[in-house]
């Protein structure tokens, strides 16, 4: 069964739309800057200049909690492109967070306990499920709803069970992605872990420190050929491979062999039915993190072997927007495909010392891009990938 | 010096809830980060710079360098008289 | 689609582990329930048991004690609230801390996702990994998944919920829920498997906008080709929207109140004395309009 993409959505430091993103890697822009609130002010974020209510109010969203929840519909609904519910269809939402409404809950629990007071209800937003309710609203579907919570490969697991729902004939139509608002939790987490770089971060770069936190959601809509027969959406890409496999060696970091990186990268091109040969450029998981970068550099080495095709992170565009990064990173996956070109691997100077990979370090137009893969990998040794193609 | 050494093993089994261990199952010269030592791992190693800026005021700003400061109560020990 | 339950383990309020069958000591909760627990030190390492925080400690020992002498291909795992007393501590840290370094240990298990992580690392595993969080529905569709799993060919699946109660919930009860039972937490595990062993689970299905549960129900039977005349037993967390069951039983009574209570129910249906032919129908209905339906025989 062909599984097509027909919409993409996504929200970030470096675009309000997928356009905007397109034009930002075009001109190699970054979007991370000093942060504009008490909690973020002191660091290099990728943070979205709007507050909420303007988020609210440019986007017409009937949401108006987490922000987490308000970015998801903005995506989902750019992705869903004013499509409708129909009665022949059956259609469900599958979304990815990290944070969910805790943007909103860290500021009622510190009220509580520095003042004593806190507002009871506003926790009601806390609920990680509330984001996939929220675009169910906004989209006006009723349908399925799932969400999923690992970490940082969150939303390309939210595509891979959009794809196998489909497959087994539980779905024609599933919005599928992810979405983090940044928060004090999250910075400050990241921070007591000794993995926050204070400077831009240098993905694949052999003097990288660690990340730089971004916000965001991305979100891409997925049909079959029932769905667009009834649609009449026009394919833009082709999901084509997904895999998740787990490393089982730390809490946090990624084993130094790649271990679970090269099991999810090996299973998503069986599934694709592709060589490694067939995959034009590579959307790496990329965080900058020296642990991240030499681990996943030694899996695509090992599943690549000598020939490694174009690959880049974009995370020192966006930073790394947690759980919203394999929907994002997927809409970059369909631009690159669309259009034929590879994205920047932005502020690299040195390749890194134990595995020499050079990424691409500038933005270019190339001949072809049949196929893309892209990597997203979470705390827990959560390993995900997935494989788009030309339609 | 001995005093800052029992003192240590105190805030090292509070900090990383060591359950089950008393100052005096820690040895001296033991490598913490070896089996034969208490086996601890790279999130002790993050905990231990917390112990050292919350306790003693000194901060490290490069984790890899734990490894090196924390291979035993003896290396710590010297480590925080040398950097009071 | 439809698996059979070759193990299921499940410890909380009840004295439930490792139990012939879970009926044999149930006890209606009290409001000063707690936790009935076995020693975990018999099956997490000390040296990681060490950091656990209740629901890792309960989720993980249940998913150890489900392990056969196969690796698990695909382990699936639902958690509403996910592990809430790591999380609350990270937040006392750097809210309260006037140090600017601080400690990592809750923020690394505050994720949603440690729970099926931490039983990945336990065991060695490398399969497919999935936590689900859909808020009271999150077991269903973790549920869900490890039924497809099933279905592309895995027969050896770990699926499981776990969520856990802090004193700080107790606070927020009033604003959230209406409810005079007490705030619980649990954790079942169970492993599905193609292997025709006892019972199975024969479907699965989440609605987020049930307005007519009793046409949910009577559709959801329809489906599954089962008269609701099978229907042995009736297993219900909120209002029972439904007179379908010989027998109706409100299973929140012995689970406490938690989002992902009903895997503890799949428990209670696979214990369950049946005749051939009839069925148990679970019935999560804990929030207005949110409906889970699971059907075990």
């Amino acid at each position: 069964m062909d599984i097509f993409v027909t919409g993409y959505g996504a929200i970030s430091c470096i675009g309000l739309n997928v356009q905007e993103h397109f034009d930002s890697l075009l001109n190699e822009k970054s979007g991370i800057k000093k942060g504009l609130h008490p909690h973020s002010e002191r660091f290099l974020v990728g943070e979205i200049p709007l507050t909420n209510q303007q988020l609210i109010d440019r986007f017409q969203l009937k949401a108006n909690g987490s922000r987490t929840g308000l970015l998801a519909c903005i995506a989902a609904k750019e992705a869903f492109n004013g499509q409708t519910e129909h009665p022949e269809l059956k259609t469900g939402i599958i979304s990815g967070t990290s944070v969910g409404g805790m943007d909103i809950s860290e500021i009622e629990y510190r009220s509580f306990l520095k003042e004593q007071t806190h507002d009871l209800s506003k926790y009601k937003e806390h609920l990680s499920g509330n984001a996939a309710e929220e675009i169910a609203n906004e989209l006006g579907i009723d349908g399925f709803l799932n969400t999923i919570s690992t970490a940082c490969s969150s939303a390309a697991n939210a595509i891979m069970m959009g794809a196998r729902m489909m497959l087994q004939g539980q779905l024609d139509r599933v919005v599928v992605g992810g979405t983090d608002a940044l928060s004090e939790f999250t910075i400050n987490g990241f921070r007591s872990l000794m993995i926050f770089d204070e400077n831009w971060c240098r993905p694949f770069d052999e003097s990288r420190k660690g990340l730089n936190l971004g916000e965001g959601a991305g979100f891409i809509v997925l049909e079959n050929s029932k769905s667009l027969a009834i649609t009449k959406s026009t394919p833009l890409a082709k999901l084509k491979g997904w895999s998740n496999a787990s490393d089982a060696y730390h809490q946090t970091a990624s084993s130094p062999e790649g271990y679970g990186a090269t099991l999810s990268i090996t299973e998503a091109l069986k599934v694709a039915k592709l060589n490694p040969s067939e995959i034009d450029y590579i959307n790496a998981h990329g965080t900058a993190t020296p642990n991240n970068d030499l681990s996943e550099s030694q899996a695509i080495k090992k599943v690549f072997g000598d020939i490694i095709p174009a690959f880049s992170s974009t995370k020192a565009f966006t930073g790394h927007t947690l759980a919203a990064s394999g929907g994002i990173e997927a809409v970059f996956g369909i631009l690159a495909i669309q259009h034929g070109y590879v994205f920047a691997n932005l502020n690299h100077r040195n390749v890194i010392e134990e595995t020499k990979l050079m990424p691409v370090t500038k933005t270019m137009k190339v001949d072809k891009v049949r196929n893309v893969l892209s990597n997203s990998f979470g705390f827990g040794g959560n390993n995900s990938t997935i494989i788009l193609g030309e339609v | 010096m001995s005093d800052l050494k029992e003192t240590l093993k105190s805030q090292i089994i509070e900090q990383l809830s060591l359950e089950d261990i008393t100052p005096a199952d820690i040895q001296n010269d033991a490598p913490l980060f070896d089996e034969s030592g208490l086996g601890l791992d790279s999130i002790d190693a993050l905990e231990f710079i917390v112990l050292l800026e919350t306790n003693y005021g000194i901060k490290i700003s490069d984790p890899s360098r734990g490894k090196e400061i924390f291979h035993s109560i003896d290396t710590l020990a010297a480590f925080i008289e040398n950097n009071k | 689609m439809k698996a059979y339950i070759k193990k299921i383990e499940s410890i909380g309020h009840q004295d439930s582990f490792q139990k012939e069958n879970c009926w044999s000591s149930l006890q209606i909760l009290g409001a000063d329930t707690q936790i009935i627990a076995p020693d975990f030190k018999e099956y997490i390492p000390a040296a990681s048991l060490r950091r656990f925080s209740p629901v890792l400690r309960i989720a993980i020992t249940a998913a150890l004690a489900c392990k056969n002498e196969n690796a698990f291909d695909a382990i699936s795992v639902g958690t509403a609230l996910g592990c809430l007393k790591d999380t609350e501590k990270f937040l006392q840290t750097f809210i309260q801390s006037e140090s600017d370094t601080l400690s990592p240990t809750a923020f690394i298990q505050s994720t949603h996702n440690t729970i099926a992580g931490a039983i990945s690392m336990a065991l060695g595993n490398h399969a497919y990994n999935m936590t689900h969080t859909q808020n009271s529905l999150s077991f269903e569709t973790a549920l869900i998944d490890g039924l497809m799993c099933v279905q592309e060919g895995k027969t050896n699946v770990l699926v499981g919920a776990a969520d856990e109660a802090i004193p700080f919930l107790d606070l927020l009860k009033p604003a959230l829920i209406q409810s005079e039972l007490p705030l619980t937490s649990g954790a079942t595990f169970m492993v599905l498997s193609d292997e025709k062993t006892g019972k199975g689970i024969i479907d699965c299905s989440v609605e987020f906008n049930a307005t007519n549960t009793s046409k949910s129900i009577e559709e959801f039977l329809t489906k599954n080709g089962i008269e609701p005349t099978q229907i042995a037993l009736t297993l219900f967390a909120g209002e029972c929207p439904t007179t379908i069951g010989e027998k109706q039983i409100n299973y929140e009574q012995y689970t406490g109140l938690y989002y992902s209570s009903s895997a503890f129910a799949v428990h209670l249906a696979n214990d369950y004395n049946i005749e051939r032919g009839t069925y148990t129908l679970i019935v999560n209905h804990q929030i207005h309009n949110k409906l889970g339906l699971t059907l075990v025989g």
